[in-house]
C-alpha cells in the first residue's frame, strides 16, 4: 500500500524528529539512552497511544471521540467493582472492556439518530460514561478519588511482563499499531473510513454503509480507551474514576500532530503511533533534564500549534504559489 | 429605456476592460469587456460555467479580478474587498440567497445598514407592503420560501439605496405576479439612475426590462448590444455554440441500431421538484432528458437512483420494479448514476484515483481489499478511457478537469451497468476529452448498454440522443425524436414554448 | 403552531425542557424554588455564568474554545502573584485580565487568520497556557492572597457579593449586546453565513478573532472570580471548566454550528448544571451523582432537540416540494405552469414575425 507522497513525507519528519529527540535528550542526560530506559518510560504514556491509534479512524471519518478519557476510568471502575464483588479478575476485565465497547456503540447511535455533531454528543456522553464510572465508585465505597485496590497480584504484574524483551504494553502498542495498520489501509471497512471522511455525500451516493462503519469505528475507539483503563490499573495497582482526564488531549495531540485532519479524510496509523512516541518522550526527556512535567505539557501544546499553523501556512503559500505561476504562465502566451 | 439615452454622456457605474480570473488553472473570465451606465438595465446571459457570477462577484468586490481593469465610478477598483464595494454603492442579489437562516427578516435586510433603526425599519415595512410580498419582520429567514428569501435579498439592497444592483437570476423563483412587481421597481430605480445588472435565463424577461444585453460563453462576451437587435435564434445560438466544433470527428449519431430490450421503465413518478414523468429506456438506447436549471432533470435522476424519495410512481429496471431503494439497491439493479457535480457529490477529490475509481465496487468484493487487483483493474480503465495520470496514487485534484471527469466515468463503468444516468457529463472539460466523451458514450450504446443523458448542453443532447425527453419546470414538456431533434427544438421546448413553433417554422 | 414557534426560536426546545426539569423539581420540593436557593446556586454559578458568555460569542460565530479553563488559570496566577508582588487590587486584576485577552486574541488569530481548525488550535493552547500557569507559579500553590480580594465573592448587599453584582450586570450587557447591537448580530451573522456575512461587508476575520479575545478576557474573569472564592490559587485552576461551559451553552440552546443561541439561555443551562447539586441534596442523593445526571439530561436534551429540529426540517421539506408531491397541488400547478409560459411564448411569436 502506497501512501499519499504528503503523508509518507510528514511521518518520515515525524522518524526523524523522534530520533533527533532521543539523541538530543540522550546528549544532555546519557541515562536517557539507555534501552531499558527508553523501552520502560513507555509505560508512563503508551496507553494514550493506544487510545490514539483507534481514535485515528474516528477522526478520518470526519468525526470525534471527546468521550474516551471517561471511558478510560468507568472500564478500570468495573474491573475495580467486579473484583470487589468476588469475580474473577479475568473474567471482570473482559466485562470491562465489553462495557468499554458497548459505550462506543452508544456513542455512535447517539450521533447517528440525533444528527447532531460528534463533538457535542460525546461531550454529553463523556459527562455521562464519567458520571457512570463515579457512581459506582462511589457505590462501591471508594468515595471520591480513592480508588480501588488489592487487585490480584496476577493482574498488577501484567504492567510490568515483558514480552520478547519488551514491557507488555509497549510490546501490546507496537502490535496494535500493527493490526490497526491493516484494518485502515488493507480492509474494506479501512477504505469506507477514507471515503466517509473525504466526501461523505460521495459516499452516500456510492452506497457506502455508514452508519455501520461508523459503529465500528466508535466502537474500536471505546475499546481501545477500556484496553488503556485497565492498563493503568494494573500499572498503578489500583483503580480510579479520573483515570483518563489528562489523557484526552494528548490522545487527540497525537492523532493531529500524526498528520490526521481533524476534518477528516486522510490521516495515517504509523503518524499518530510515531506522534504519540514524538510527544511521549518529549514528556520524559524534559522532566529527565529537570523540567516540570506541567511546562512539558506546555511545550507539547506549543508543538500542537506550531506544527499545525505551519502545515496551515505552507498549504496556503502552495495555493498563492500556484496561482502565480498560472498567472505567469498565461502572462507569456 | 433604449440603450441610445442621454445618460450614455455620463462616467460609466462599472467598466470592466479586459478582465480575467483564474480559479486554480482554470481561466473563467478571458478578457472581459463590460460597461454599465446610469440608469440602464444590462442583461447577462450565457450557459452554465460561462463565467456570468464569477464576473458578478467580482463587481462585488469577493473576487479580486487576476488581469485587466475595473473601474467603478471611474477610479480603479481592481483592489476591491466587499467592503469597499459597499461603500462605492455595489449591491450583489447573489443567485441562491445568502441569508442567515437562523435570523429575522427585519435583523437580514438591516444588518451592517447605517441609520436611524426605527426609520429603517418603518422603510422596509412600507416596501414589503408595497413589493406584496407574504413575509413580515420577524419571520425567520431559514423558514421563508425561496422566492420570499430572494424577496430578502432584494431588499437588502434597495435599503441601501445601492447605486449598482446585481441581480443574478432574481426570477427564478419568483411567480409572474411577483416579476412584474420587481420590474416595476426596477424601473423606478433605473429612472433615479440606479444602474442594474440582472442575469436570467429567460429572453421573454430579458426583451422586457433590459435595455443592453451581453451573452458570455467560456468566459468571453460573444455577444453584445441592445436585445431586440437580435433574433431569439441568434441569441441561443449564441450561448449554446460548441467552440472548436471542428475538433470533433463525431457525426450526428443516428437511429439507434437495434434498439433492445426494455431496461428502465418510469411510470407517473413525482418526486422532490418534478411529477408526472413517464418513458421507457431500451438497451442500446440513448434518451436525452434536456431542459434549464432547476427543470426537475437532477432531482428525476436522484429519485430514480435513490437518493431521494420519490411520492407517486414506478421505477422499472428489467421489468422489476425498484422502491424503497437506496443508491446500494440500485448498485445492485445495474443502475448507475454519474452525478452532475463530480466535486460535490461524485469524487473523493483528495483519495487517490485507483480509490475513486473502485469505490462503487467494493462491497461486492472481499472484507480484505484485492490491491494488486483494483490496481490492474483501474490500470485497464485507464487504458480504455485515456485518463491521462502520472500513477494511480496520485490524488484526483491533481487532474485537471477533463481527466477528473473520466476517472469519475471510470468509477460508474467499473460498477458493469446496465442503465446508465449520465448527468452533465461534460459539464468544465475541454473540447478534446468532450470528443473522447461523446465517442465514448456512443460506443457503450453500441454495445448494448441504455443510457440516461441529462445535460444542459442542448447540441450536445441533440448530437448524441436518440429521443430527447425536455422538462420545464418539474412537468414533461415535450418528447422529440428522429429528425424532430433540433437544437432548436430543445431549446424552445426548455424555455416552455410549446412544440407548436417548430411545426409553424 | 408548536412547530411555528420552534421554527422561530431554535433555543425554545431546549429551554422549554429546562423549564419542565425546574418545574418538576420545585414539584418534589418547595424549597427549591426559594429565593434562598436560587441566591445559592446563583451565587455558585458565578464562573460558569462568565464563562458561558464567552463560550456563546465563540459559538455563535461557529468557533469553539477548549483553552478557557487554562486562560482561567493563568490569569488567576498572574493576578495572585501580582497581589502577592504588593500591586494593588486594580491593577493586578487588570494585568489578569489583559493576559485573558491577549491568549484570547492568540486563539483568534490561529482561528481566523491561520485557518487552523478551532478545536486543534485551542487544543494546542490548553496545553501551552497551562504550562506558563505553571512556568509562572514555580509548580507550587498561591496562597496568603489579600483579604480584601477574597471580600470581592463575599456575601455583601441583598445577599449578593459585589462580584455576583457584577456578573449579573455582565450577563443583561452581554444578553442585550449580543441581540441589539451591529456587533453582536455581526458575530452570529459569520457563525450562520461566513461568506454571507463576508457579502454584506462584514470583516469576518476581525469579527471572529474580537470574539475570542473577548471570550480569553471572560476566561480571565472567571480565573479572578476563582481565586477569590477559594482564596488560594492551585496549579489545576480552571481544568476541565472548558467541557462545562461548552456544555452549559449547548444545554442553553447554543448551536455549535454557529448562528444561533442567547446568553440567557447558556446562562440558564449554566445555572442548571450547578443546581443539580442542589437537587441531588433534594433527592438525598450523593454528590457523585452530579456528573452522570448532567450527562444523561445533557444527552436527552440534545437528542430531543435533534429529532425536533429533523421533524422541522421535514416539514419544511414537504413544503417545498408539496406542489410536486401533493397529488392535487400538483394537478393545479401543471396548469399554472403552462400559464406562466404564454407570454415567452408572445414574445418569441413577435420576433420571429419580425424575422
Amino acid at each position: 500500500m502506497k501512501l499519499h507522497p504528503a503523508l509518507k513525507r510528514w511521518e518520515s519528519v515525524l522518524a526523524l524528529l523522534l530520533i533527533a529527540e532521543i539523541l538530543l535528550f540522550g546528549a544532555i542526560n546519557p541515562v536517557f539512552l539507555q534501552p531499558s530506559m527508553l523501552l520502560y518510560a513507555t509505560s508512563d504514556f503508551i496507553h494514550v497511544g493506544i487510545t490514539a491509534l483507534a481514535l485515528t479512524l474516528v477522526i478520518i471519518t470526519g468525526g470525534i471521540d471527546l468521550s474516551l478519557g471517561s471511558v478510560m476510568g468507568l472500564s478500570a471502575i468495573t474491573l475495580g467493582i467486579l473484583w470487589v464483588g468476588g469475580v474473577d479478575i479475568w473474567v471482570a476485565a473482559v466485562a470491562a472492556l465489553a462495557v468499554g465497547t458497548l459505550g462506543g456503540v452508544f456513542n455512535a447511535v447517539a450521533i447517528h439518530l440525533s444528527k447532531v455533531n460528534p463533538l457535542v454528543i460525546t461531550l454529553g456522553t463523556g459527562f455521562l460514561f464519567g458520571g457512570a464510572a463515579l457512581v459506582l465508585s462511589g457505590l462501591a465505597g471508594a468515595t471520591g478519588y480513592e480508588g480501588i485496590s488489592n487487585f490480584d497480584p496476577a493482574f498488577v504484574n501484567l504492567a510490568n511482563l515483558e514480552v520478547l524483551g519488551l514491557p507488555l504494553p509497549f510490546a501490546l502498542f507496537l502490535a496494535l499499531t500493527v493490526g490497526f495498520m491493516a484494518l485502515l489501509h488493507r480492509t474494506r471497512f479501512g477504505r469506507y473510513v477514507y471515503l466517509i471522511g473525504q466526501n461523505p455525500r460521495a459516499a452516500a451516493y456510492a452506497g457506502t454503509p455508514v452508519f455501520r462503519t461508523l459503529v465500528v469505528a466508535y466502537a474500536l475507539t471505546s475499546l481501545m480507551a477500556a484496553l488503556s483503563g485497565l492498563i493503568l490499573a494494573s500499572y498503578f495497582g489500583s483503580a480510579r474514576s479520573d483515570f483518563g482526564t489528562t489523557a484526552l488531549m494528548p490522545a487527540i495531540t497525537a492523532v493531529v500532530l500524526g498528520g490526521t485532519s481533524i476534518y477528516g479524510g486522510s490521516g495515517t496509523i504509523l503518524g499518530t503511533a510515531r506522534a504519540a512516541l514524538l510527544v511521549g518522550y518529549l514528556q520524559t526527556g524534559l522532566q529527565l533534564v529537570g523540567v516540570s512535567s506541567h511546562v512539558s505539557s506546555a511545550l507539547s501544546g506549543g508543538l500542537l500549534v506550531i506544527v499545525v499553523a505551519l502545515r496551515s501556512l505552507s498549504e496556503m503559500g502552495r495555493v498563492w504559489f500556484q496561482h502565480r505561476r498560472v498567472l505567469r504562465n498565461v502572462a507569456a502566451e | 429605456m433604449a440603450g441610445t439615452s442621454p445618460t450614455d454622456q455620463r462616467t460609466p457605474l462599472v467598466e470592466a476592460r479586459q478582465v480575467w480570473k483564474f480559479f486554480g488553472s482554470i481561466a473563467v473570465l478571458r478578457g472581459v469587456d463590460l460597461t454599465l451606465r446610469p440608469g440602464e438595465v444590462h442583461a447577462l446571459l450565457g450557459g452554465n460555467g460561462a463565467g456570468k457570477s464569477t464576473l458578478m462577484k467580482m463587481i462585488a468586490g469577493l473576487h479580486r479580478l487576476d488581469r485587466g481593469e475595473l473601474l467603478v465610478c471611474g477610479e480603479d477598483a481592481s483592489a476591491m474587498t466587499p467592503v469597499t464595494a459597499r461603500q462605492a454603492g455595489i449591491h450583489l442579489v447573489p443567485q441562491e440567497p445568502m441569508l442567515f437562516p437562523s435570523l429575522s427578516v427585519e435583523e437580514n435586510v438591516l444588518m451592517h445598514v447605517p441609520g436611524n433603526r426605527k426609520e429603517l425599519r418603518a422603510r422596509l415595512e412600507t416596501m414589503i407592503a408595497e413589493i406584496g410580498a407574504g413575509m413580515t419582520l420577524s419571520t425567520q429567514a431559514g423558514q421563508l420560501e425561496v422566492a420570499d428569501q430572494q424577496m430578502v435579498e432584494i431588499l437588502r439592497g434597495l435599503i441601501r439605496d445601492a447605486r449598482i444592483l446585481i441581480l443574478d437570476e432574481p426570477t427564478s423563483a419568483l411567480t409572474p405576479r411577483e416579476v412584474g412587481k420587481l420590474f416595476a421597481r426596477i424601473r423606478a430605480l433605473t429612472a433615479q439612475g440606479v444602474g442594474i445588472f440582472f442575469i436570467s435565463h429567460k429572453l421573454g424577461e430579458i426583451r422586457e426590462i433590459a435595455d443592453i444585453v451581453s451573452i458570455l460563453r467560456d468566459g468571453q462576451v460573444v455577444l453584445a448590444g441592445p436585445p431586440k437587435s437580435f433574433t431569439d435564434a441568434e441569441i441561443v445560438a449564441a450561448m449554446t455554440h460548441v467552440e472548436g466544433k471542428e475538433g470533433f470527428t463525431l457525426g450526428r449519431v443516428g437511429a439507434p441500431v437495434e434498439r433492445g430490450d426494455e431496461r428502465l421503465r418510469v411510470e407517473g413518478l413525482a418526486g422532490e421538484g418534478f411529477a408526472d414523468v413517464t418513458f421507457s429506456l431500451h438497451a442500446g438506447e440513448i434518451l436525452g432528458l434536456a431542459g434549464v436549471v432547476g427543470s426537475g432533470r437532477t432531482e428525476l435522476a436522484e429519485t430514480i437512483y435513490g437518493i431521494r424519495p420519490a411520492a407517486r410512481g414506478r421505477i422499472l429496471v428489467d421489468g422489476k420494479p425498484l422502491t424503497g431503494h437506496g443508491p446500494r439497491q440500485s448498485l445492485d439493479a445495474g443502475v448507475v448514476y454519474l452525478p452532475e457535480d463530480r466535486q460535490v457529490s461524485g469524487l473523493f477529490v483528495n483519495a487517490p484515483l485507483v480509490w475513486n475509481a473502485s469505490a462503487l465496487v467494493l462491497h461486492r468484493g472481499q472484507e480484505w481489499l484485492p490491491l494488486a487487483r483494483e490496481r490492474a483493474d483501474f490500470a485497464e480503465q485507464v487504458k480504455l478511457l485515456g485518463i491521462v495520470c502520472a500513477n494511480a496514487d496520485q490524488p484526483v485534484r491533481t487532474l485537471s478537469g477533463g481527466n477528473q471527469q473520466k476517472v469519475l466515468l471510470a468509477k460508474c463503468l467499473a460498477a458493469g451497468p446496465r442503465v446508465l444516468i449520465l448527468d452533465e457529463p461534460t459539464r468544465g472539460v475541454d473540447v478534446a476529452v468532450r470528443a473522447d466523451i461523446y465517442r465514448l458514450i456512443d460506443r457503450l450504446a453500441g454495445e448494448g448498454l441504455a443510457i440516461l443523458l441529462i445535460s444542459s448542453d442542448h447540441e450536445e443532447v441533440e448530437r448524441l440522443s436518440h429521443r430527447v425527453l425536455v422538462m420545464n419546470h418539474g412537468y414533461p414538456g415535450g418528447l422529440l425524436e428522429g429528425s424532430d431533434i433540433t437544437i432548436n427544438a430543445i431549446a424552445r421546448l426548455s424555455f416552455g414554448v410549446g412544440a407548436k413553433m417548430d411545426a409553424a417554422q | 403552531m408548536i412547530i411555528r414557534f420552534l421554527q422561530r426560536h431554535r433555543e425554545a426546545s431546549v429551554a422549554l425542557i429546562i423549564v419542565f426539569l425546574f418545574a418538576v423539581l420545585g414539584l418534589v420540593d418547595h424549597s427549591y424554588l426559594s429565593l434562598d436557593t436560587v441566591l445559592l446556586v446563583y451565587g455558585n454559578s458565578l464562573i460558569l455564568f462568565v464563562l458561558a458568555i464567552g463560550a456563546t460569542m465563540v459559538m455563535a460565530t461557529h468557533g469553539l474554545d477548549v483553552s478557557v479553563g487554562s486562560i482561567m488559570g493563568l490569569a488567576a496566577v498572574v493576578a495572585g502573584l501580582l497581589m502577592n508582588a504588593g500591586w494593588g487590587l486594580p491593577a493586578s486584576i487588570g494585568a489578569a485580565l489583559l493576559v485573558g485577552l491577549l491568549c484570547g486574541l492568540f486563539n483568534g488569530v490561529l482561528v481566523s487568520l491561520l485557518k487552523v481548525s478551532a478545536i486543534v488550535a485551542t487544543l494546542g493552547t490548553l496545553g501551552l497556557y497551562r504550562g506558563f500557569v505553571y512556568l509562572l507559579s514555580g509548580g507550587s500553590w498561591i496562597e496568603g492572597l489579600p483579604e480584601n480580594f477574597k471580600a470581592l465573592t463575599k456575601a455583601g448587599s441583598l445577599g449578593l457579593s459585589p462580584v455576583a453584582w457584577l456578573v449579573l450586570v455582565l450577563l443583561i450587557v452581554a444578553h442585550l449586546g449580543l441581540r441589539y447591537t451591529a456587533f453582536g448580530r455581526s458575530m452570529f451573522a459569520v457563525g450562520d453565513n461566513r461568506e454571507g456575512a463576508r457579502l454584506i461587508g462584514i470583516r469576518v476575520n476581525e469579527v471572529q478573532i474580537v470574539a475570542y479575545g473577548l471570550n480569553g478576557l471572560l476566561a480571565a474573569l472567571a480565573g479572578v472570580i476563582f481565586a477569590s472564592q477559594i482564596g488560594f490559587i492551585p496549579n489545576t485552576a480552571g481544568t476541565g471548566m472548558e467541557m462545562r461551559a461548552i456544555a452549559s451553552s449547548v444545554l442553553g440552546g447554543v448551536s455549535l454550528l454557529g448562528g444561533t443561541g442567547t446568553v440567557l439561555g447558556a446562562a440558564l443551562g449554566a445555572y442548571f448544571m450547578t443546581s443539580i447539586d442542589s437537587v441531588l441534596v433534594l433527592l438525598r442523593l450523593e454528590a457523585y451523582w452530579n456528573d452522570i445526571i448532567a450527562g444523561a439530561i445533557l444527552l436527552v436534551v440534545l437528542i430531543t432537540d435533534g429529532k425536533i429540529r429533523e421533524a422541522v426540517d421535514r416539514l419544511l421539506r414537504y413544503q417545498k416540494y408539496r406542489k410536486f408531491i401533493d397529488p392535487q397541488a400538483a394537478a393545479q400547478h401543471g396548469d399554472a405552469a403552462k400559464a406562466a409560459t404564454r407570454p415567452l411564448k408572445t414574445a418569441l411569436e413577435t420576433s420571429e414575425a419580425r424575422k
